[in-house]
């Protein structure tokens, strides 16, 4: 119990003000889940939220490894999710203009290679100028792929949408709306543990230089174009594979949704949870979304319609006015990133207590890692 | 006796927490050009940029014509009698040359025109120009539009910062002419030259700095010919300043 | 750093470390650099100086390949790099400093100095996932040497601390010995102790002079005329873009053109 508590403090709650945070969002999940039981909210609706949390959860991880890693500026977030999205409804839907009906894993792995490819295409020409070229490449990406997907009705239906995607593992014993949540929390794991182990080593160390001073990476002797392109596919598959997921939990999709707004969306709650962070991710995404759905929410409650208010177009204030209190008060962002981008198995120079063989170290440290910490 | 146009005593200030000028002690008759000179990093541009108050002094005295002017923001010393030239971006390159001037003279508050044309007769290259963006000119001319924009307030004083820096050779000698003209036409130049042979050419006395305080002092033609002020370019010298 | 390797390493390599040959760069109408020619020697404390605007700054970015050469060709160790991008001439043994040091936001120094040695295993991603142990050790070393050597610039209390609350000239000394980790065969220092107190200053130029007496090269350029002349032999003299002279510091100190150039008045 020691060791899980250890690793717990050394990875979640690192100091008084992440303790605050973190019990604040333990206390609001308490008020949901009694909520629910209280009648007030749904079970499946609840667990819809969480798959959607989990989804915008993924996509600021894939953000947070452009941008956060590797400093490179990404307007097209929304694109690589809508190509996700659209690779996983067209394979699989039955009556998409596909037809055909596969199996998800083909939606997934279609995503994955998509979304690589076009990530490449746009890297090549912009990755080796100035930054203000791949924000202003993406921007044109992102409104090319909404238009071919809006406008090729033949290959994706255009703005009919795509319906009847499948649900995910729906053998599982358990409701649709529990299995896509339970789905969405171990992509989420798995991509959390993999970005982890990729930050704290040299890789992550030399995207860091280049995010801080790329010309002094590169009088190091560092390929810095190689660098931005893995953090840029990396961070765009990841994206698409949010997308992907997204088709199965809605079962429907349409080019609606790949708007500029989504994308500002994932840009805040990158920023609000802290920029380079990855759980800061995650937990922005939680804000972001708790602002989104809270205020739609919130309008179906009788007490608030009595007012006579719609909290709907609302939201952007909240948003802009959460924006504001954390630049004036926690400029790094609720849960800046703290780590040492320092391999966690080098660290202590004997085979460290408590560590499993060393290589395939996992991405707890020890409580002896008392470095870690500033 | 008759008021130095500018005295500066005992002098330290610096950039942040780096202290760059040291008890810094020099002065400038009415009728003067005086060049301060010194190795790289020496600090001169830092003395332009205390006396103007661009930085404001940690210790010492500033004065001009008998007035304490110590530690007061630009603005104010324009309108007092001092004007400054900078190194760089020293007009604005998308206004014309007659724009330029009227900006030279925002804060006086009469006669601006009449001014303005008094310059046009003294420096007619301007007068030929009026309507031509600043961009358009060339470093020479650029430089001379510079010192007129100055003049416009009538300074008793103005402090030039590396006249002929970035400038082609054979343009130099005509700016330093220029400098020759700003003086007679009555005010006291306080300039800084990267360039001494030339700088102090045209000059009454110099000041040699090295790191931050006055190493030698002395008449313009004096001081290059002392083989001390050469040792301290190539960083042998050994004066009492260290 | 295992000088046994390092002196075996120069086996059977040239003399001359780092040769340029006529080298040119105009930017717009302005020459910056005319036809330079330098060639620094293997072992020496090559040293490069001349007045503002001379060209020091545009010919160290023509060497390292941060500026791309109108005409000329730069060799190292023999080999010719004048294609060669910044990193790929890091590579070859070519290594450079800054002017001005770069902090790096979030990294200590510790994590600031890991990023000098290369090419790491660890900067593979793949390794990172099929050679774990390869990487750590390769990771361990590193965090030794680092260790190490920041104590023996006797800034090894500074290892935790962030890179951006070290003073300047703190950051300098950092600089230099990360420069020194990526294993160069000449380190062309960009104004060393620009901005630094006196106190720091002598340190540099003593940490300076010991890796050359262990076999590093370097050439360094400075404004601060007493440090570069002692500890600079040769000193390229560079003026108005072209090379001056070149010569011990006694000879530069006393040759009138170079007192001409610094005082002004050289013309065309």
């Amino acid at each position: 119990m020691s060791a899980v508590s250890s690793w717990v403090s050394e990875t979640f709650v690192r100091d008084a003000t992440e303790r605050r945070i973190f019990a604040t969002l333990g206390l609001i999940t308490v008020l949901l889940v009694g909520g629910v039981f209280a009648g007030v909210i749904g079970p499946r609706f609840l667990l819809f939220q969480i798959a959607l949390v989990g989804m915008y959860a993924l996509l600021s991880l894939g953000l947070n490894v452009q941008w956060g890693y590797a400093g490179l500026i990404n307007f097209s977030v929304a694109a690589f999710w809508g190509i996700g999205a659209y690779c996983a409804a067209l394979l699989t839907a039955p009556n998409s203009p596909l037809g055909l009906g596969l199996h998800p894993v083909f939606g997934f792995l279609a995503a994955i290679v998509v979304s690589a490819f076009i990530a490449v295409l746009i890297g090549i020409p912009t990755l080796r100028l100035r930054e203000d070229y791949l924000a202003i490449a993406s921007l044109g990406l992102a409104e090319v792929i909404r238009a071919i997907i809006l406008n090729e009705r033949q290959w994706t239906a255009g703005s009919s949408g795509i319906s009847g995607i499948p649900n995910l593992m729906s053998w599982l014993p358990l409701t649709d709306a529990a299995t896509t949540a339970a789905i969405v929390v171990v992509l989420i794991a798995v991509v959390y543990l993999f970005l982890r182990r990729v930050h704290r080593s040299p890789w992550g160390r030399v995207l860091r230089t280049i995010r801080s001073d790329e010309d002094l990476a590169k009088a190091l002797g560092k390929d810095t174009y190689r660098f931005k392109m893995q953090a840029f596919v990396i961070g765009s598959v990841i994206m698409a594979v949010a997308g992907a997921f997204y088709a199965h939990l809605n079962l429907y999709i349409d080019p609606s949704d790949l708007v500029p707004l989504t994308t500002f969306y994932i840009w805040i709650a990158v920023i609000l949870g802290g920029t380079g962070s990855n759980r800061g991710a995650v937990v922005g995404a939680a804000v972001v979304i708790a602002i989104r759905e809270g205020t739609r929410f919130l309008n179906d409650i009788g007490f608030i319609q009595t007012l006579g208010i719609d909290l709907a177009p609302l939201r952007l204030l909240f948003v802009g006015g959460l924006i504001i209190l954390i630049m004036r008060f926690r400029q790094d962002g609720l849960l800046p990133p703290k780590d040492e981008l320092i391999w966690p198995a080098a660290r202590d120079g004997s085979g460290a207590d408590g560590a499993p063989a060393s290589g395939a170290a996992s991405d707890g440290g020890t409580a002896s890692n008392g470095g870690d910490d500033r | 006796m008759t008021n130095r146009a500018l005295d500066v005593a005992g002098v330290d200030s610096g950039y942040g927490e780096v202290q760059v000028l040291r008890d810094l002690t020099l002065h400038l008759e009415s009728d003067e050009i005086v060049c301060i000179i010194g190795p790289n990093g020496a600090g001169k541009s830092t003395v332009l940029k205390t006396v103007f108050g661009l930085l404001k002094p940690w210790t010492g005295s500033v004065e001009l014509s008998g007035r304490d002017i110590t530690g007061e923001e630009p603005e104010d010393l324009v309108r007092v009698g001092m004007g400054y030239v900078p190194q760089v971006d020293n007009v604005f390159s998308s206004l014309t040359i007659d724009e330029n001037l009227k900006m030279g003279g925002v804060a006086r508050s009469e006669g601006l025109q009449a001014r303005i044309d008094e310059l046009y007769d003294q420096f007619s290259i301007l007068d030929e120009k009026r309507s031509a963006k600043a961009r358009t000119l060339s470093g020479g001319q650029r430089q001379v539009l510079a010192f007129a924009r100055a003049l416009v307030m009538e300074p008793e004083v103005l402090l030039i910062d590396e006249p002929s820096a970035g400038l082609a050779p054979n343009i130099v000698q005509s700016v330093f002419e220029d400098v020759k003209t700003v003086n007679e036409l009555g005010t006291a130049v306080l300039m800084v030259e990267q360039n001494a042979r030339e700088g102090l050419g045209i000059s009454d006395r110099g000041y040699v700095l090295d790191q931050g305080t006055v190493a030698y002092e002395g008449d313009a033609d004096g001081l290059l010919d002392d083989p001390e002020v050469s040792r301290l370019y190539m960083g042998g010298a050994d004066y009492e300043g260290e | 750093m295992n000088d046994d390797a390092y002196e075996g390493a120069h086996l059977g390599k040239s003399d001359v470390v780092l040769k340029t040959t006529d080298l040119e760069k105009a930017f717009g109408g302005l020459v910056a650099t005319d036809s330079v020619s330098i060639e620094v020697d293997r072992g020496t404390i090559t040293g490069m100086i001349g007045p503002n605007g001379a060209g020091k700054s545009t010919l160290f970015n023509l060497i390292s390949g941060f500026y791309e050469n109108d005409a000329g060709h730069v060799t190292v160790n023999g080999e010719e790099v004048t294609d060669l991008e910044p990193h790929e001439r890091a590579r070859k043994g070519l290594v450079r400093t800054f002017q001005t040091p770069r902090r790096l936001e979030g990294m200590s120094v510790r994590e600031a100095m890991l990023v000098g040695p290369g090419p790491q295993k660890g900067e593979s991603i793949f390794s990172l996932f099929f050679s774990g142990s390869d990487v750590t050790e390769e990771e361990r070393t590193n965090i030794e040497q680092t260790r190490e050597l920041l104590e023996r610039f006797e800034i090894g209390h500074l290892i935790d601390q962030p890179s951006t609350d070290l003073s300047g000239g703190q950051m300098k000394l950092v600089e230099l010995a990360r420069a020194f980790t990526t294993n160069p065969d000449i380190l062309l220092l960009d104004e060393p102790v620009a901005g630094v107190n006196p106190t720091l200053a002598n340190d540099i130029k003593r940490f300076i002079r010991e890796l050359n007496e262990e076999g590093q090269t370097f050439l360094i350029i400075e404004h601060d005329m007493p440090f570069i002349m002692d500890l600079a032999d040769p000193i390229i003299v560079l003026d108005q873009g072209k090379v001056l002279m070149e010569g011990s510091p006694d000879e530069v100190r006393a040759d009138d053109r170079v007192i001409e150039a610094y005082l002004g008045g050289a013309g065309p």
